[in-house]
């Protein structure tokens, strides 16, 4: 006989109803059956968070006296040297005001240039045909009057050279400006009076 | 939960139970120790510090002393070139030696100013002005400029005024303003 000519089973078609017998099986009494058991995930968790934080504490502690060891360490050296280093401070505190005494006479006497030398450094550099008249150092620079030997435009020549040769001397650093400022001829010499001046610099210029 | 309850939970996990105090234990212990630690650190820091501190203030002054007394031995040769203000006729008489060894003649006395103001309170000497004026010849007054200069007292020459005569036989007239190094 065909399969779809068989008539359907009832089975599928009854309801499904509950057991017929009460279940009498006691969970918490039965043993665990899973092959790890819970209390073992617990107790290593457990037995892992407080040995981690044993060994942190260990560390920190381990840590802490390692710091403390260290300060006794300085401690003791500190009051090792503390005397010798407060008899340090007193005395260099003296050396201090002495050393203000001479930095004070050294600045002193750095502060202006040499006249000696300046006049003797003028002279040896004067050339043949022009004399000095006068010098004159005032607060703002220094003023040459010369008198140049010559015909006018000669002479002229003579004091503009040499006021160039002032210009480029290496030795008249302190004067930073260098002027004619006046040229005059003299009718009884016949010769020409010239007025230079030298303009001291307001900062001096390092060597 | 009862006590007995709570103790039979003890009993039957006491692993877990135990550890988990213990971890709290030792948690309370961590967060009270570990904030010690940066005022521990920040204590070590200092007291390194004035350690190295003091260690380098040893250090440094090992040869303090002979430099110091160095100091003073030259505090006490400048002492000795230095002016005293009060001591008029002392300081007159410098003036006349310096005629007397270079040959010039002085025009006028010299002129003693008082002491100008300190600048700098905490300076320790005061400029003497100096007013001079002297004739001689071109090497005299060279010789008196550089004994000035370079002699007994600390010497600054502020302005100077160097004149001869048309006849350029007639002694070289110099006028100059100067500041003596001294105490009031």
């Amino acid at each position: 006989m065909l399969p779809f000519l068989k008539k359907k089973s009832d089975a599928a078609a009854a309801p499904l109803v509950p057991a017929w017998h009460p279940n009498f099986r006691n969970f918490e009494k039965l043993p665990d059956i899973k092959v790890v058991r819970t209390a073992f995930f617990i107790n290593g968790a457990a037995v892992s968070a407080a040995l981690a934080l044993l060994i942190y504490f260990g560390m920190q502690e381990w840590q802490l006296r390692g710091l403390n060891a260290q300060i006794a360490d300085w401690q003791r050296q500190i009051d090792q040297n503390k005397p010798g280093s407060d008899r340090a401070v007193a005395l260099h505190k003296k050396f201090q005001a002495e050393e203000l005494k001479i930095t004070e006479v050294a600045a002193f006497v750095k502060s202006k240039q040499l006249v000696s030398d300046l006049i003797l450094h003028l002279g040896q550099s004067l050339p043949s045909n022009i004399a000095f008249d006068g010098l004159d150092l005032r607060d703002t620079g220094l003023v040459l009057r010369l008198t140049v030997r010559g015909t006018s435009d000669a002479a002229l020549g003579y004091a503009t050279t040499y006021l160039e040769q002032l210009r480029a001397d290496k030795q008249l650093t302190a004067f930073d400006e260098f002027s004619i400022t006046t040229s005059t001829r003299n009718p009884a010499t016949g010769r020409l009076a010239v007025e230079m001046f030298l303009r001291l610099r307001t900062t001096p210029k390092k060597p | 939960m009862t006590n007995a309850e709570l103790l039979a939970l003890v009993r039957k996990n006491p692993i877990s139970i135990g550890c988990g105090v213990l971890a709290l234990l030792l948690g309370g212990g961590v967060y009270y120790r570990g904030g010690q630690v940066p005022d521990v650190e920040a204590e070590l820091a200092q007291k390194s510090s004035e350690g190295e501190r003091l260690s380098s203030n040893l250090k440094n002054a090992a040869q303090l002393q002979e430099h110091f007394d160095a100091l003073v031995s030259a505090n006490k040769a400048i002492d000795a070139r230095i002016v005293r203000a009060s001591q008029f006729g002392k300081n007159l008489q410098y003036f006349y030696k310096l005629e007397t060894e270079t040959a010039v003649k002085l025009v006028t006395d010299p002129r003693l100013s008082p002491p100008s103001a300190k600048k700098d309170p905490k300076a320790a000497y005061v400029a003497i002005p100096v007013n001079l004026s002297v004739q001689g010849t071109m090497p005299q007054l060279l010789g008196f400029l550089r004994q000035l200069e370079s002699g007994t007292h600390y010497c600054r020459v502020l302005t100077f005024s160097l004149a001869g005569s048309p006849d350029r036989k007639s002694p070289l007239s110099l006028s100059i303003n100067l500041e003596l190094l001294g105490l009031p």
